[in-house]
This record gives C-alpha cells, sequence and structure tokens, in this order.
C-alpha cells in the first residue's frame, strides 16, 4: 500500500513539474464541450419539465438537486418550477478562439498557464482519473466568457434580507463594470490592449448609487495575467473624497456589509493558485438557466429607460428567484483553500459545463458544515434585453447568497448588458475615480 | 476623567426631538433618486447632531439639511459627459438658543485678576518712570483687581499706564461684561501665566474684538453658518465636461465650486491644502469633505491613460479663481476654536481697539491696563489676487499609485505679524510707530509655495496597504520671540505613513475583518529657532524663539469592526500629539436600521497633559526703558536703554498653545454626542 501511495505520490509530483499540455484538440472535442446537448438533452428518471419541485416530491429529485437546494425545499423554504433545457451557446467568436488556441496551452509547474491567448483553455472532457482535471477546470471558469470581454450591469440592486422575517433591512444600488485587457474575441481591439504595461487581464469598476451613506463609492480592481499577483484595488469613498487603496489580502472580507465575500464574486474571485482544485464528477443537475424575458418580473426596476424588470423573488425570506430551473450538465469542481486559517472548509462549484459558469456554490466552514449557498441564475441572451441579442452570453440575471448559519440573505438582481460601449481602459482607472466622484 | 451629566438637561434632551420634529414639518419639495430620462440624480439627509459636554452642557445641537444633485446635461458640440452637480447645505445650530449663557448671547461674565502686587509695583513705576504720579490708589484687594470695571468706579485696581487715557481704560465700549479669560477653558493660571479677556458674545452683540471680514460671524451667522456673504448654502456648484482626444486620452473640465482632495489621509492634512477647513464645526474630528469651504475652481486634467509605461497618467492643473479664503479656526466664543486660537485673536483684538487689561503681567501678582493702540491685532490682510495655483501629475507605476504634486498658495493658517506701529503706553503721546519685539500684530496669510508627492501600495506580505505623503514649503510664517517682529519663516517639512489592513479578529468577529488603520504624522520646521540667551545675548530663564516644535510627531489609529451585515458598526479612533503629551480617545457606535436612519453614539475624551507653557514675551523690553526686566535694570541698567527680545519668562499664554496642539487645548472638551440621521 505504501510502494502504490509512493508512486501515486511521484506520479502527481512529476504531473505538477512537468508542463502539461492539452495535447491536440479536435473539432469533436469542441463540439462536445460547446454543444453538449447536440445529440439530446438530459433526462432523469421520474422527471418532466414542467414538474415543481416542492417538499412533497424532494426526496424524488435529490440526485438533480445540489445539496442546498435539495435542503431548502425540503425544509418547505422554496419551491422550484422546471422547464425544459434549452441551449446556451456560448459566442462562436469565443468557440473559434478555443479552436485556434487550445493546443497550445500547458499547464506549468505553478498551476499557472503557458500558452494561453484566448477561448477555453482545456475544453477536452474532464477525466475522474486525470488528477489535474480540477485544475483545468477552473482555468475554464477563470478565463470563461461569463461576462463576454465586456459586460455593463445597470441597475444592479444588492440587498438585505432577514430569511427568518422576510424583512428587507438595506438596500445597495450599484452599476458595475467588467473589461477584460487581454484575451478578447468579441470587441476590438482584439485579442487584447496593447498600452498593457502592467499585464492586467481585467479591469472590475463599480459605482455605489444609494443609500446615501454609501453613494459615490466606488471599487477598481485591476487583476493581472499573472495569476500568482495579488489584485490591486481602489476605494473611493464618497464621504471622503478620495481614493483609497485596498488591502485586497484579505479577500474573504465581506463585501460591504453584504452576505458575500469578496472571494465569491462571480463564484471565485480570488486567485486559482490560492486554492487546490479537484474534480468531483459530472452530474446532471437543476439549475436556475431561463429565458428571462418568459419569467414572472418584478415591478422594480420602476423607471428603466428600456422597460427592463428584474425577476420576482420568492420563497422563504424573498430569498429565492421565481424562475424555472432546467436539467442540465454540470461538473463539479472542489476547491479547497491552501491557507490553514481560511475561514471557508471548501467550495463545492456546479460549473455548467456548456457555459463554464459557476451555476452554483456551496461553501463549507472549516467543521465541514453547510454555510452559503450561491447560485447565479443565468438568462439567455436572445431572451433578455434587446441589446444583448447574439452575444453568445449566458447573462448573470439573479444570484442570491444565502448564510444559513446567519439566517440571513443578499439577493442580486442584474439588468447584464453585454457591450463595450462604457468600458474602455479610462474607466478602468483610479483617474476615473475621482472624475466620477462627486 | 468622567463626563458630568448631572445638570438640568431637560432642553439639552429636548434640542433634537424639537429639532428633528421641526425638520420634518419642513415641505419636501424635493426627491431623492433618479429621474425617469436618467439624467437627474439627487440625494440628501436631514440630520440632527446633539453634543453634550462635560461641565459646559450642551455645546452642538446642529440640524442639518443637504441636498446634492447631478444633471447630465446634452451636448452637441466636442464636449461629452457634461453636467452639472452641486450640495446645497443649511443648517441651524440651536445651541446658540438653547445654551445662550454659554455660547451666545447672554455668554461671558465679569472677569477679574488677582493682582496682590500692584500697590507696590505701582508706586515702582511710577517713580522710576518719573510719571506724573499716581492717578489713583490701585485697591489691595487681592481677588478683585480686575479691569473694565465700571466707569463710575474709576480706579479697578489694575496699574493705568500713563498712556491710558483717564488714567483707566473703562469706557461704555469696554464694559467687563461677556467676557471669558483666555485659555481657562484648557488651563488654570498657577504657574502665572498671562491673563488676557475675550469677549464671548457674537459679533452683532458685541463687536468687540470682531476683526474686519476674518471671524466676525454675528449671531445668525453663528446659529445658520451656511447663510453668509459667501454664500455657503451652494455649498458646491460645478460644470464637469470632457473633451477627448487621440488614443482615448482626454481633456476634462471641472469648473465651480468645488473639492479638490489632494491627500490620502484622515484628520490631518499633508498635501491635502487646497479647500481650507472650518475647524468651529468639530475641530478635526469631522470628515473633511463634510469641513473644506469647497472653492470656485478651474480644475482641468489632461488625463493620458495608459501608457507605455505607466497604468495611467494624469496632469492637473487648478486656478482658484474665488476670493481667498482662510481656515475657520472658531471665533472667540464658538464651542470649538481650535488651538483656542480665536480666543485669543479676539482678546487681541479688543486690546488694539479698546486697551485691556493684562493679569500677571509684568509679573506674577500683577495686573496692568494697555492703553489702546499699544498692543493687540490691529488689521488682517486678506489677500485678494486670486493668484493661487496647483499642478499634479499622478499615475500608477507597476501597482503603485504616485503623485507629485505643486502649488502656490496663500497660508489658509494666519500669520500674526509684529511690527505694526503702535503708541508706547507709558506715554501719553501718539508715537505710532514700530516698537521692536512689542506684542502689536497684523493677521497676514502668507504665501506658500509646495512642492510634494505622494503614494499608495499594497504589499502581500503584510496583507497591508501603504499611504505615504511628502511635503516641503516654503513661506510658512511662525510665531518667534527672537525676531524683532516676532516671527519668522521657515521652511516645512511634513509626511505621513498610513497603514491599512482589514485583520481578522475571532474573538470580535470571526466573519468580519476589522479594520486595523494607523498614521503617522511628522512635522519638521527647518529654520527652528529656540535658545537659551535672547537676541541681544542676555541670558534667559527659559527657552526663546519659536513656540512650535523644531520635530512632532502625532499617531492616529482607528479600529472598525461591523456587525450584523455592516449595520452596527462600532469604532475606536484615537490620535496622540507626542511633543503635547495629549491626545483624544473617540469611540463610537453607529447603527443602521434601513437605508433611511442612521444613527450614531459617540464619546470624545481628550487625555494627556493638556496645556504647554512657552515664553510669552512678558520679558521683552520693546517700550525701554519703562519694560526693561527688574534683573536687567539690577544686573546691567545700559541695556534698559534699548530695546530687547524676551528673557525666556513663560506661562501656558498667549503661545504656549502651539505646544499644547488641537487635543491639548481642547482638553476639557470632554463630549458625548449623539447623531440622527435620515438619509434619502
Amino acid at each position: 500500500m505504501k510502494l502504490l501511495l509512493s508512486f501515486a505520490l511521484i506520479a502527481v509530483i512529476m504531473v505538477y513539474v512537468t508542463p502539461v499540455t492539452a495535447g491536440p484538440v479536435s473539432e469533436d472535442d469542441i463540439q462536445n464541450s460547446f454543444y453538449p446537448y447536440k445529440s439530446g438533452f438530459p433526462s432523469f428518471g421520474g422527471y418532466e419539465p414542467g414538474v415543481v419541485v416542492n417538499q412533497g416530491n424532494v426526496e424524488q429529485f435529490k440526485d438533480v438537486l445540489d445539496k442546498a437546494l435539495y435542503r431548502f425545499v425540503k425544509d418547505g423554504w422554496v419551491e422550484i418550477k422546471t422547464a425544459p433545457t434549452t441551449d446556451f451557446p456560448l459566442s462562436e467568436n469565443y468557440i473559434q478562439a478555443t479552436r485556434d488556441n487550445a493546443a497550445g496551452v500547458s499547464l506549468n509547474e505553478n498551476g499557472t498557464l503557458d500558452g494561453y491567448v484566448a477561448g477555453r483553455a482545456f475544453p477536452i472532457e474532464p477525466d475522474i482519473s486525470d488528477p489535474l482535471a480540477g485544475q483545468k477546470l477552473v482555468w475554464n471558469y477563470q478565463y470563461g466568457f461569463n461576462s463576454g470581454d465586456s459586460e455593463t450591469i445597470f441597475p444592479f440592486w444588492w440587498t438585505f434580507r432577514n430569511i427568518k422575517t422576510g424583512k428587507v433591512e438595506r438596500v445597495l444600488k450599484f452599476e458595475w463594470h467588467f473589461m477584460n485587457y487581454s484575451h478578447r474575441v468579441s470587441f476590438d481591439p482584439t485579442p487584447k490592449f496593447e498600452k498593457n504595461p502592467s499585464k492586467i487581464y481585467r479591469g472590475i469598476y463599480s459605482i455605489v448609487t444609494e443609500p446615501f451613506d454609501l453613494a459615490n463609492t466606488q471599487l477598481l480592481i485591476h487583476r493581472y495575467e499573472d495569476d500568482t499577483k495579488r489584485d490591486d484595488a481602489w476605494l473611493y469613498l464618497g464621504f471622503q473624497r478620495r481614493v483609497r487603496r485596498l488591502a485586497t489580502g484579505n479577500i474573504t472580507d465581506a463585501f460591504l456589509g453584504t452576505d458575500l465575500m469578496i472571494e465569491d464574486f462571480e463564484g471565485y474571485n480570488g486567485r486559482v493558485t490560492d486554492y487546490n482544485w479537484e474534480y468531483g464528477g459530472t452530474r446532471d443537475l437543476l439549475l436556475p438557466f431561463y429565458y428571462h424575458n418568459d419569467m414572472e418580473l418584478a415591478t422594480e426596476p420602476a423607471n428603466d429607460p428600456d422597460g427592463y424588470r428584474f425577476v420576482q423573488v420568492h420563497g422563504k425570506g424573498n430569498c429565492f428567484p421565481n424562475v424555472t430551473y432546467q436539467l442540465r450538465k454540470t461538473y463539479t469542481l472542489i476547491g479547497t483553500p491552501k491557507d490553514t486559517n481560511h475561514p471557508i472548509g471548501k467550495r463545492v462549484i456546479n460549473l455548467d459545463a456548456q457555459t463554464s459558469t459557476m451555476a452554483s456554490l456551496i461553501t463549507y466552514d472549516r467543521k465541514g458544515d453547510l454555510w452559503k449557498w450561491f447560485p447565479i441564475g443565468k438568462a439567455h441572451p436572445d431572451h433578455h434585453d434587446p441589446k444583448n441579442k447574439g452575444s453568445g452570453v449566458a447573462l448573470d440575471d439573479y444570484a442570491v447568497l444565502i448564510d444559513v448559519q446567519a439566517d440571513h440573505c443578499t439577493t442580486l438582481q442584474f439588468k447584464s448588458i453585454i457591450s463595450d460601449e462604457d468600458n474602455q481602459p479610462n474607466l478602468f482607472t483610479v483617474q476615473n475615480l475621482r472624475k466620477a466622484g462627486k | 476623567m468622567f463626563l458630568n451629566i448631572s445638570r438640568p438637561i431637560r432642553w439639552q434632551v429636548a434640542a433634537p426631538v424639537v429639532s428633528l420634529a421641526a425638520l420634518a414639518s419642513m415641505p419636501m419639495v424635493v426627491v431623492a433618486g433618479t429621474s425617469n430620462d436618467g439624467v437627474l440624480e439627487t440625494r440628501g439627509f436631514v440630520e440632527n447632531a446633539t453634543f453634550y459636554r462635560d461641565d459646559v452642557g450642551l455645546s452642538k445641537a446642529r440640524n442639518t439639511v443637504q441636498y446634492e444633485f447631478s444633471k447630465h446635461l446634452n451636448t452637441s458640440g466636442r464636449f461629452v459627459d457634461v453636467s452639472i452637480s452641486g450640495t446645497i447645505r443649511g443648517s441651524y445650530d440651536a445651541v446658540y438658543d438653547l445654551n445662550d449663557d454659554q455660547f451666545g448671547a447672554n455668554s461671558g461674565r465679569p472677569v477679574s485678576f488677582r493682582a496682590p502686587g500692584n500697590p507696590a509695583f505701582f508706586d515702582t513705576l511710577v517713580k522710576s518712570s518719573g510719571g506724573p504720579g499716581a492717578p489713583f490708589v490701585p485697591t489691595t484687594n487681592p481677588v478683585f483687581a480686575g479691569t473694565f470695571g465700571p466707569a463710575a468706579a474709576g480706579a479697578d485696581g489694575a496699574i493705568p499706564l500713563p498712556g491710558v487715557p483717564m488714567g483707566t481704560i473703562n469706557s461704555p465700549n469696554n464694559p467687563n461684561i461677556g467676557l471669558e479669560l483666555v485659555g481657562d477653558d484648557a488651563h488654570d493660571f498657577e504657574k502665572g501665566g498671562v491673563m488676557l479677556a475675550y469677549p464671548t458674545r457674537p459679533c452683532n452683540i458685541d463687536s468687540r474684538g470682531c476683526l474686519d471680514d476674518y471671524l466676525d460671524f454675528d449671531e445668525s451667522e453663528l446659529k445658520y453658518p451656511e447663510f453668509n456673504d459667501k454664500a455657503d448654502v451652494i455649498r458646491e456648484l460645478y460644470l464637469d465636461a470632457t473633451l477627448p482626444s487621440d488614443g482615448g486620452r482626454e481633456i476634462g473640465f471641472r469648473v465651480g465650486r468645488q473639492q479638490v482632495v489632494w491627500g490620502r489621509t484622515d484628520l490631518f492634512r499633508v498635501l491635502d491644502v487646497i479647500n481650507p477647513v472650518d475647524f468651529s464645526r468639530h475641530n478635526i474630528f469631522d470628515e473633511l469633505e463634510d469641513i473644506r469651504y469647497p472653492m470656485g475652481m478651474l480644475n482641468a486634467e489632461y488625463r493620458m491613460g495608459a501608457t507605455e509605461r505607466f497604468d495611467d497618467l494624469n496632469l492637473q492643473f487648478l486656478w482658484k479663481f474665488e476670493e481667498f479664503r482662510p481656515h475657520n479656526l472658531g471665533q472667540g466664543g464658538q464651542p470649538y476654536s481650535i488651538l483656542g486660537a480665536g480666543n485669543f485673536f479676539r482678546a487681541m483684538g479688543n486690546c488694539w481697539e479698546n486697551g485691556c487689561t493684562v493679569g500677571n503681567f509684568p509679573a506674577t501678582g500683577l495686573a496692568v491696563d494697555f492703553p489702546k493702540h499699544s498692543l493687540g491685532i490691529r488689521d488682517v490682510d486678506i489677500p485678494n489676487d486670486r493668484d493661487e495655483f496647483g499642478v499634479r501629475l499622478e499615475g500608477l507605476y507597476k501597482g503603485v499609485g504616485f503623485s507629485l504634486n505643486a502649488a502656490r498658495y496663500y497660508s489658509q493658517l494666519p500669520s500674526l505679524r509684529g511690527g505694526v506701529e503702535a503708541d508706547n503706553p507709558f506715554t501719553p503721546a501718539t508715537e505710532s510707530r514700530f516698537f521692536p519685539y512689542n506684542l502689536a500684530f497684523d493677521i497676514a496669510f502668507p504665501t506658500v509655495y509646495l512642492l510634494g508627492g505622494s503614494a499608495d501600495l499594497y504589499s502581500e506580505k503584510i496583507k497591508s496597504a501603504f499611504r505615504l505623503e511628502l511635503a516641503y514649503t516654503t513661506g510658512e510664517e511662525f510665531p518667534n520671540t527672537l525676531e524683532e517682529r516676532l516671527f519668522s519663516e521657515s521652511d516645512v517639512i511634513r509626511w505621513v505613513v498610513g497603514w491599512d489592513r482589514p485583520t481578522f479578529i475571532p474573538f470580535i468577529n470571526k466573519k468580519r475583518a476589522v479594520l486595523v488603520s494607523a498614521q503617522l504624522f511628522g512635522q519638521h520646521l527647518l529654520d527652528h529657532e529656540l535658545q537659551n540667551v535672547n537676541p541681544q545675548g542676555l541670558p534667559a530663564v527659559g527657552s526663546v524663539g519659536m513656540p512650535d516644535w523644531k520635530n512632532n510627531y502625532i499617531a492616529t489609529l482607528l479600529l472598525q469592526a461591523n456587525f450584523k451585515n455592516d449595520r452596527l458598526t462600532p469604532q475606536l479612533l484615537t490620535a496622540y500629539d507626542f511633543k503635547a503629551d495629549s491626545g483624544a480617545f473617540a469611540p463610537s457606535i453607529s447603527w443602521k436600521p434601513s437605508n433611511n436612519w442612521v444613527f450614531n453614539l459617540g464619546l470624545n475624551l481628550k487625555f494627556g497633559d493638556g496645556a504647554k507653557a512657552f515664553d510669552d514675551n512678558r520679558s521683552a523690553n520693546p517700550f525701554p526703558p519703562f519694560t526693561c526686566a527688574p534683573p536687567v535694570v539690577a544686573a546691567a541698567p545700559a541695556a534698559c536703554g534699548s530695546a530687547f527680545g524676551s528673557l525666556g519668562v513663560g506661562g501656558f499664554e498667549p503661545i504656549g498653545r502651539f505646544r499644547a496642539g488641537p487635543f491639548g487645548n481642547a482638553i476639557n472638551e470632554d463630549e458625548i454626542q449623539f447623531t440622527v440621521r435620515y438619509q434619502f
């Protein structure tokens, strides 16, 4: 046994010290990766789209619910409406970039990528016997097409809710912008901006519009190509009228009092190399993927110039999206922090196979107890705001972070627009914080 | 240092209730939010801040309405992102009505000085000066030997110098009412420091010591500080416009009344010199955003964005076109008078204008009446050339934010320039000439040139962000008893290192980091002068020269925790002035039950040595031979024929305040503070 373990250990070490290339990527691999439903949609015994999963029948569908959602339905917190699975194809530009570049991508000894240009880094179906499968999946997520090359979310409401009472405690209203400096496939310039001396990979900019005590607070994050380099971040504090450098090391801190850690943004917002990543297998799960315009919508935001409305909330504490779920192929990605002082024991991310976006995240504390659930509802771009049509991005449309230990949730309601109209490098500068600061 | 709240507090408790009720009854003609077309954003708040000071009672009952707006304008020309923004603020501080015997129309009292030595000294003086003889026999009452006594009483016990008309300074314009002793709120006079009285009442009620256009607020300006001739009710109003250029570059303009923040620090300022500050609102403790005076400026920026070398680069040019405005240090009689400067200025203004009695002068146990125009503050010279400029280059290089700053501006702190033409109080004649070392001043705001820079960076190793600022100035002026005009210039280096680290402290909160933010400020006067002989080489009994410290350091520490999704926020702010050996300790807790309501309860406590003594110029000889110090008379009588500088006899007043700093001078201003805000 010891001998076996030794061999296994040597094998793992050799894998890590030897660059692992993706190898040849066939068109079948591309098709399988980006069109997993080409030969049919998933099914599950006894499941028919349209069924409502509730306290009465939840045991029947336990295997197609993630553990947290199963618990919530079982406890009567929410009922799940279902709908037929639909295709969410990504942008052809992203797929083509994968065809063109995936073969040249390799994992180096640091666990970061060499040779990555654009597209999905590792489109080949993950193999449970591959010790680096988790590492490859997390890179597919990291360089995914979650926001396209460029995305604006406005309005973007973060609502603090007491699960027990349903009381709305506070609403933060934001405007968020995301822009990739490199690995671009849709908006010019592709694949990158040339004037980028510090090799920033991604810029994130947000500004709070309400409430008054946080109004004009702005956040700027620079994420670098070098994954081992910590993000740089600045905060413009409206009540101080100045830019303040943020200590970005503590990304497990709650963001502006929400239930989200900074590390939670988009599912995982830290350095890939801060965690050990493990592939936990492939499952079909009921996920909140839907056509936004077909959902029951809220009355807010009441003054949107396009008449856009958020999806409605329901369930315990009004924490859950009142949308349809569909059965989709997912990869289970398990992340364990390398830092032994990290408050999280592990993250279990259910990656949607077609889009490589995080469909749901379950966070466990260091004792192994369920701590948080964070699903992100995805809207099809062709059934959303007309500006998104044809963008090939599964749009962030609703999210909630439920802290089951605190009986509290923060709901996130989005209007996502895939556009580069506002998102140019000048927006992602420290100077812009001062310019926009009032 | 416990707060005494046993005094009757009926009205004090009622103040916030009454105030909020009044505010709530106001018609809310404004709305908050974003217009349907998205071009107009508005927001605001109403607030009551009620502070209660140990042994004083209510020190603030301020009710504020603030309304902010920003409107995007459609343009068809070359400019983009054109908008107009503004902040309207009005407030009413009811403390001047609710506690008017401390801070208002009925404040102050008659003052008196212990002067048991007057009779003997009087005889000596009269004989040595060959004067006409005693106009009266000074009282031997050691308790009341005061001044400003009823005119009918004639002699009141202070020694009437020969230059005093009618032998006393009594006049209907200078009665002994509505007065306090300078520094009496910070120390007693057991060390024999100079005692001066200052009028406390608003300038429309008592104009004594009110300097023209500087710290001369009338009652309505104190109660309603934004409704003044500067139109501070229009706190900010500016136009933004951007002129796009090639390669994503742009030139941005912001024109109008605005705040420009150069610094990266809290509480104290190093590079943040563009806007003057209203310290009368709450000493240094309010957010700078709320106490900067926005100024009319042209703010032009050439935004280069990313270049081959820099991730961001920006060149800023500033021109202040609004008339120069100094800091508001708080006038005599206001609840907050930083360094006690406003009290001192008002006392000196009255001395010049009406004459005054100075206690413990020229030695402990004496009190002397000085006639008008012999000492004091004569005038205020406020620059009006509108020639303040600033340039800043800032950018981002390899993740390090930096700036290089240069400015030409007028000092927002006043300089007391001696050397004004005065009358010799020991002679009946009107000389109106310069007497070296005489305490007769004009207030000036000298031209200052600043060069500096700043940086911020992050260290992953210790998970900390650092803020650095460095400024070098020339042209600043400081009191200096070695100089004939009692001031001199010094180049100054100021710096600050700030350290911010969100830190998980499990026993406080396992899920939310505590913000630990520390700052260390340094100030170095490069041309500092301090010695133990006077300028003429006569040995001094104490230090003579500049009261400001040659090298001083102030440290601040902020600990801020958050609970209940950041709606419950306790924090501890503390600051310590190393040379002054004084500091402040300000715990508070904030509660936000909803988007609209914010409650804050806090304490503001001071600790340390309090007042500091320094050479008070009593031992100078500005009016030879009359003011020649007895030791010199005895040891070197020939020296008495010429003016000479101070021999270092000192006390808390008048310029020890520059050593005690903002905490030492406020040592007795312990307060409990409650603020409630409704924001919309």
